[in-house]
């Protein structure tokens, strides 16, 4: 049986003393933790592992000892630490010895009670960097891998049981360099906190700050939740307007940064951060732009272009309904039709070149208050854009909605008289197709529609194919604002910054190197951290966006487009709950 | 079982049952097996004439479909004045429906339950919706080319020839089917006509002609035969007078085809019987004569 030791790196340089950690009988792996020096009451050792034991539900235990022989080996030391063992009674006895040099490791195990055969275990000796260890989180491999029976360290079990030991074991680690207590241990040890009076005062007002910023967030969205807001038209559109899911969105975050619980878990400190972090940049963005639209009179520019352009894009719709109805590509049109639909559509646009030359005096002021909204976020700047886009092609939604309604009373009522046509129709009951005996007047009334319909089809669905393209234009626009925005809303950005900077601070595994590897001596390894990767680091860290994900795939899109059902781009709000 | 010599079968007698082992091979089969075949069980003997009186339906629904095209030439040709249409067909109308319901007393109409209400209800409807459809109808196919338009007639008008319900018992007859076809056929004719009225007239008289008369000629057939029979050679010699005064080849086709259908085919019909040889035996699937409905309730 192969007995693994995972012993600091920073404890190899200690002098002689108890080694002290943790033993994980199901693993058969000793996971050390510190060495306590001599001289020692053991007494005062034991009350010290006791206080640890409580603090951190370990089980924390002396595993053996530690020898460091810098000078000639001394006879004495050797007898002295066998003695120990009777002392601190533990199963088995680690003894660990480093010679001179520091080249020649020696390390055994020893059983000395039934029914073990009493005798020595072969030692793998694992040295692990206290530090990261302790700061890592591990995250198990996505899919579990197939585990032997009495599966090696490397496992993702026994790993995380080291892990889990480094981690709790925290109060161990607590005292610095220059803390003078009843006992000498060694271990990985900081630098010791460099006092600042700003640090201090910032962590003490931030309480207060916090329930300050929460008492206000709280009253600010009770006032959102009033019942004013429930009434029919506004409810209606604060659903609709992709500005006020935004303000929402951004509420929300805003209220877990400053809520006043403390993160239970790493989990949720890290969603915590990456929120800040998330809101941080969007508000740096939001104010450069704001920097950038208000200098220079550059709203006065955007605010004469911009009438134009509907000018433009409202003539451009003129002429694209006189050439349809024209001979488009040279189709077969019902001309009375054609006309009649030409002539509403051209009324329309009419109506809307009036209300844009009504609206162009306020334009300025409008945008010049708009543009103070950046202050709130670069995201909630651009969900406005994608209002104000929409609000802008209201004309062409209103054409497709009237082209999409005619053309699918136009399939509809040609489906079912083509059943009519052949003698069937659809029996609700049963949802199928059944046979059926119609009356006289009823088929020859049916056969005429069907007749009239079939006719006219070619000129509804020009029109409803032309609408419908400029529309999906429309909503492909918009929905590249939407996934920058919710780019902006859901990248975790604290996460992969730590990933960048501290790349063991989140750990997907780890790796070992051989450090020597001789018969006769005990085999040693190197523990090294293996980063998690960036596409995993997005994937689980990600943060809960607005669900601006497509609501079809496209073979329905596609389906919904030919049957005539209205194609809406507003994001609808998920009830997935992180 | 195959394997097993034959030895004993002058001792064991076949049977022809499969839920007793027996000495034969699978494919064994005795003398006794063809002695149950039987030929031509349900062969008809035809009459020459009767096959010759049936074929009149067939008679006269090409020559509906004839008289149809053929006024539909004059109206196109501006030959036949749209008023002088419709009151013929307002004429005609009235007298099949006083005939339809003196034919057999009154008999049907008891049978069906339909009132003359309902009658009128449904002629107002027909006159109501093609009259008010009419301008719609002129203007529907002005861009469509007239050649496409004709193919498409043609087409229907030969679907209704084959949908349409004969008599006979086959899964291809649906009347619905073969009365949707002839009025998609003239609302399509119809609107290549110059005037919305000429539209009108035309739909109205594509509903006499291919929904109310084939209703009368039933009647007329099953009570009184004979009548039946002028009828119908008054109806084909008028069919073949009109498209005589368009084209005489046409005519001339037209009147072979009738001859051929009213009195070669019959013919044929009855020599091929002679030919016939249709075996059942044993060998036949099984066939239920009994009534097995009061099991299933």
């Amino acid at each position: 049986m192969v007995l693994k030791a995972f012993f600091p790196t920073c404890c190899a340089s200690a002098d002689s003393g108890l080694l002290v950690g943790r033993w994980v009988p199901e693993q058969s792996c000793a996971v050390v933790l510190a060495v306590a020096h001599f001289p020692f009451i053991p007494i005062q050792v034991k009350q010290l592992l006791a206080q640890v034991r409580q603090d951190s539900q370990v089980g924390v235990a002396v595993l053996g000892t530690w020898c460091h022989r810098r000078q000639e080996p001394e006879e004495s030391l050797g007898h002295f630490l066998e003695g120990l063992g009777a002392v601190f009674p533990h199963e088995p006895w680690l003894r660990l010895c480093r010679e001179r040099g520091g080249t020649f490791w020696r390390c055994e195990a020893t059983h000395r009670q039934a029914p073990c055969p009493p005798g020595e275990d072969q030692v793998m000796l694992i040295f692990y960097d206290q530090r990261q260890v302790l700061l890592s989180q591990l995250h198990p491999p996505a899919v579990p891998p197939y585990r032997h029976v009495g599966a090696d360290p490397t496992s993702p079990g026994g790993l995380a049981a080291v892990f889990h030991t480094v981690a709790r074991c925290e109060a161990l680690f607590r005292s610095d360099r220059f803390d003078e207590g009843p006992v000498r241990l060694s271990h990985w040890q900081s630098e010791g906190v460099e006092a600042s009076i700003l640090a201090e005062l910032a962590k003490r007002a931030s309480g207060p700050i916090c329930l300050l910023l929460a008492g206000l967030l709280s009253l600010v969205s009770a006032v959102g939740a009033c019942r004013v807001f429930k009434l029919w038209p506004l409810s209606f559109l604060g659903s609709k307007l992709s500005t006020c899911e935004q303000l929402r969105h951004r509420l929300e975050h805003l209220r877990l940064i400053f809520s006043t619980k403390k993160a239970e878990n790493p989990a949720q400190l890290m969603r915590k951060a990456n929120t800040v972090a998330s809101v941080l940049l969007d508000v740096a963005l939001g104010l450069l732009l704001l920097s950038w639209l208000h200098g220079r009179s550059r709203i006065v520019h955007l605010a004469d272009t911009l009438i134009p352009v509907a000018d433009h894009v409202a003539e451009e719709l003129q002429h694209l309904l006189q050439w349809l109805m024209g001979a488009p590509a040279g189709l077969k049109m019902n001309r009375a039709l054609d006309q009649v639909l030409g002539r509403f559509f051209l009324y329309h646009i009419h109506l809307w070149i009036s209300y844009i030359h009504l609206m162009s005096p306020f334009v300025e002021h409008i945008l010049w208050h708009v543009g103070l909204s950046a202050c709130l976020g670069l995201t909630v700047a651009l969900s406005l854009l994608s209002d104000i886009i929409a609000l802008l092609t209201f004309h062409i939604y209103c054409f497709y909605v009237y082209g999409a309604r005619l053309y699918r009373l136009k399939i509809h009522g040609l489906s079912s008289l083509w059943r009519l046509f052949r003698g069937k129709k659809w029996n609700a009951l049963r949802r199928r197709v059944d046979s059926c005996s119609y009356d006289l007047d009823q088929l020859f009334i049916g056969t005429l529609l069907f007749t009239i319909l079939l006719f006219l089809l070619p000129t509804t669905a020009l029109y409803y194919l032309v609408f419908t393209l400029l529309r999906l234009l429309v909503v492909a626009v918009q929905g590249l604002i939407h996934l920058l925005v919710d780019l902006i809303n859901s990248l975790p950005l604290y996460s992969l910054g730590l990933r960048l900077c501290r790349p063991y601070r989140l750990a997907a595994g780890v790796k070992f190197r051989v450090l020597e590897h001789e018969a006769g001596r005990p085999l040693r390894l190197l523990m090294q951290i293996n980063p998690l990767p960036y596409c995993r680091v997005v994937h689980t860290y990600r943060l809960p966006s607005c669900g601006c994900h497509p609501q079809h795939s496209w073979g329905s899109l596609c389906r919904r487009l030919f049957s005539g059902e209205l194609i809406y781009p507003w994001r609808q709000r998920s009830d997935k709950q992180d | 079982m195959c394997a097993q010599p034959v030895t004993n079968t002058k001792e064991v007698k076949w049977q022809k049952i499969l839920y007793e082992r027996q000495p034969f091979p699978d494919n064994y089969v005795d003398r006794r097996f063809l002695e149950e075949l039987r030929k031509n069980i349900h062969a008809r003997k035809y009459q020459y004439w009767a096959v010759v009186f049936e074929s009149s339906v067939v008679i006269q629904q090409l020559c509906s479909v004839c008289v149809f095209v053929v006024i539909w030439w004059y109206m196109d040709e501006g030959l036949l004045a749209p008023h002088w249409l419709f009151g013929a067909g307002l004429a005609s109308s009235l007298i099949g429906y006083v005939l339809f319901d003196l034919i057999d007393g009154g008999e049907g109409r008891r049978k069906s339950g339909q009132t003359r209400w309902a009658d009128l209800k449904s002629a107002l409807v027909f006159i109501t919706f093609t009259y008010g459809f009419s301008p719609v109808l002129k203007t529907l196919t002005e861009s469509v080319s007239t050649d496409t338009i004709y193919a498409m007639s043609v087409f229907m008008l030969l679907g209704h020839l084959i949908f349409f319900d004969y008599g006979a018992n086959a899964a291809i007859v649906s009347s619905t089917l073969s009365l949707n076809m002839a009025i998609f056929a003239s609302v399509c004719l119809a609107s290549r006509l110059p005037r919305s009225l000429h539209a009108f007239i035309m739909v109205t008289f594509a509903i006499q002609i291919f929904a109310l008369w084939p209703m009368l000629q039933k009647k007329l057939k099953a009570c009184t035969p004979r009548s039946y029979v002028g009828v119908t050679l008054m109806f084909a010699f008028s069919a073949l007078g009109g498209l005589l005064s368009i084209s005489a080849v046409g005519a001339i086709l037209f009147a072979l085809l009738l001859v051929s259908i009213s009195c070669l085919c019959p013919f044929y019909l009855i020599r091929l019987q002679l030919f016939k040889e249709n075996i059942h035996g044993p060998w036949d699937e099984a066939e239920i004569k009994e009534d097995l409905s009061r099991f299933l309730s």
